[in-house]
């Protein structure tokens, strides 16, 4: 390999996957303009999972929907991969996982996680997943004995666990989740977390991670990235020093504990 | 986490929920699963009592008939009873026969136009919001003037025949598709879209694949109120368009004759059975098409 290809692959190491700077979201409610965001600046590595930790309202949803292209910013840029944040979207670098698990009812599970890998891939990258790399990941969340189940037939953990195995069947390298866990009953959340960790160590891709649970941000994260709300702005990022692979051992360590008291001080300092 | 994680939690939501084999017959509310426990066999009586309610109530509703005449002495040719109708059809099955065809023909064929039209209409709505606000009132007129109205209108226009015919069926047919299919292209969950324009999906896949397949249920809704209204027109069309055959034909005819009393009743029972038999076929198929939707679970 010549020396130029290996700087040039060392660049694409070190330069971080996604890079905002300046980011502002304005828009106008009830004839009053509202600052969504304000002066974003964030980078994102290669691999890394970020949480976007904050109240209602600090605009971190809007922050992941700037990021995947499906918002214009105000002002600042976003770029991905060396492209804006809308050529991201076309060349398919996304995998979105919605609130809800969001499902198309008249389709089985196994048509379900095949569901955005069949659309148009004209621009694409990168290919999806194959066929028995798909039934692997559904294997791996528990689905396999449900592949001819349709979504109304599925417990809500069980639809949220589709929802999942859909984004990583993209074979996309940035994966954007909008509080994926926020609708399930909190036994299922805790379980729905460390199968998250483990399809991410399998797969490693970068994962962008929307909560609003301060527990959930910190035994998932490489780092968080705590928001404030009115303006929405960044208050703090903190790196999570826990190491992996994280278990729920762990949460009932005093190193994870610290963790949280940490962010929750972020938290409060910023409130209000 | 290991393979092992994942199986097990797929057991603890297996036992939560109802799983996917799970027949219609299992899925009782918990108040009918609680009867269930306790006494068994008045709970099922119930049951078959339910299922068997719709025949009970056509059934009554006949037997009142057939004996409220002879009870309140109603003269023959004010109502005859449901048995002298029935065995009056019976008399002349090829005449009933053959007005029926017409009649089912001229229905069928503005149904079918109105719903293509209807579908091409909904499809241009559902991706302008100003072609559908641009159109509303019109559609919302169409719908509002009692279509006898303009009946002869129509007939001036079109001239005797089946057009004229056709044109007041598709028409009244035309405004409940037009409105379901709008509706239901529109009825996709939002989450859905976004997810498909997260890859970029151009508008025609997001159409093909989420917005027609969405707008099925507010499809058979609409064909459900739009069998019964094809029958109106084409009765209506043949009041109007000087036909010389069909139930409406028939009807017109023995308004006038008295001694054609049995023949009123006689297409008035045929048009019944007619849309009865529709609205039974549609439903058939609607519970085929349709199993994954939350209309078809009880």
């Amino acid at each position: 390999m010549s020396e130029r290809k290996m700087s040039a692959m060392a660049d694409a190491a070190l330069t971080p996957l996604v890079q905002v700077h300046g980011v502002s979201k304005t828009f106008r409610q009830r004839g009053r303009s509202v600052h969504a965001l304000q002066a974003i600046d964030l980078e994102i590595r290669r691999g890394e999972f970020v949480s976007l930790l904050g109240p209602s309202g600090c605009g971190k949803s809007t922050l992941l929907r700037i990021i995947g292209g499906l918002h214009a910013a105000s002002t600042g840029t976003v770029s991905v991969n060396g492209l804006d944040a809308n050529s991201a979207r076309a060349a398919k670098q996304y995998g979105l996982v919605p609130q809800s698990s969001a499902l198309v009812p008249w389709r089985t599970v196994a048509q379900n996680v095949r569901f955005l890998t069949s659309l148009h891939r004209r621009g694409a990258s990168h290919p999806v997943m194959s066929d028995a790399e798909i039934d692997g990941l559904l294997e791996a969340v528990g689905l396999a004995g449900f592949t001819g189940a349709y979504p109304h037939e599925l417990s809500g953990g069980m639809q949220q666990r589709a929802s999942l195995v859909r984004a990583f069947a993209l074979g996309a390298p940035i994966l954007l989740m909008d509080e994926p866990f926020a609708a399930l009953d909190e036994i299922t959340r805790a379980d729905m977390r460390y199968l998250l960790l483990d399809l991410w160590s399998r797969i490693g891709t970068t994962v962008v991670f929307v909560t609003h649970s301060v527990t959930e941000a910190a035994i998932l994260s490489d780092r968080v990235v705590v928001m404030a709300a009115r303006p929405g702005r960044i208050a703090a990022q903190r790196q999570i020093e826990l190491p992996r692979p994280r278990t729920p051992a762990m949460e009932d360590e005093a190193q994870f504990h610290d963790v949280v008291r940490v962010l929750r001080s972020d938290l409060r300092e910023h409130h209000g | 986490m290991s393979i092992g994680m994942g199986s097990s939690l797929g057991m603890s939501d297996r036992a939560r929920s109802r799983g996917p084999s799970a027949s219609p017959a299992a899925d009782v509310s918990a108040a009918d699963a609680y009867a269930a426990d306790t006494q068994k066999p008045s709970a099922n009586l119930r049951r078959a009592l339910l299922l068997a309610a719709p025949i009970v109530g056509v059934i009554a509703f006949f037997l009142i008939w057939q004996f409220g005449v002879k009870l309140f002495d109603i003269q023959r040719f004010v109502l005859p009873r449901p048995s002298d109708i029935l065995s009056s059809i019976n008399g002349d099955k090829s005449y009933y026969l053959r007005n029926a065809r017409t009649t089912l023909w001229e229905a069928f064929l503005g149904f079918s136009i109105a719903f293509v039209l209807a579908m091409i209409g909904a499809t241009i709505m559902a991706h302008s919001r100003f072609i559908e606000r641009a159109s509303m009132p019109l559609v919302v007129l169409v719908q509002v003037t009692p279509i006898i109205a303009y009946a002869p209108a129509i007939v001036i226009w079109q001239g005797f025949g089946l057009q004229s015919i056709l044109v007041m069926t598709s028409l009244v047919c035309f405004v409940p598709f037009l409105i379901n299919g709008v509706a239901g292209m529109r009825s996709v969950d939002p989450n859905l879209i976004e997810l498909a324009r997260s890859v970029d999906a151009s508008r025609r896949e997001v159409f093909v694949r989420l917005r027609l397949p969405s707008a099925l249920a507010n499809l058979f809704s609409a064909a459900r109120i739009a069998v019964g209204l094809a029958l109106i027109g084409a009765v209506l069309g043949e009041f109007f368009a000087g036909s010389t055959s069909g139930l409406g034909y028939s009807i017109k005819l023995a308004q006038a004759r008295p001694n054609l009393r049995m023949q009123l009743w006689g297409s008035i029972y045929v048009l019944a059975c007619i849309g009865a038999t529709a609205t039974i076929l549609i439903s058939t198929v609607e519970r085929f098409a349709l199993h994954w939707h939350s209309s078809q679970r009880r």
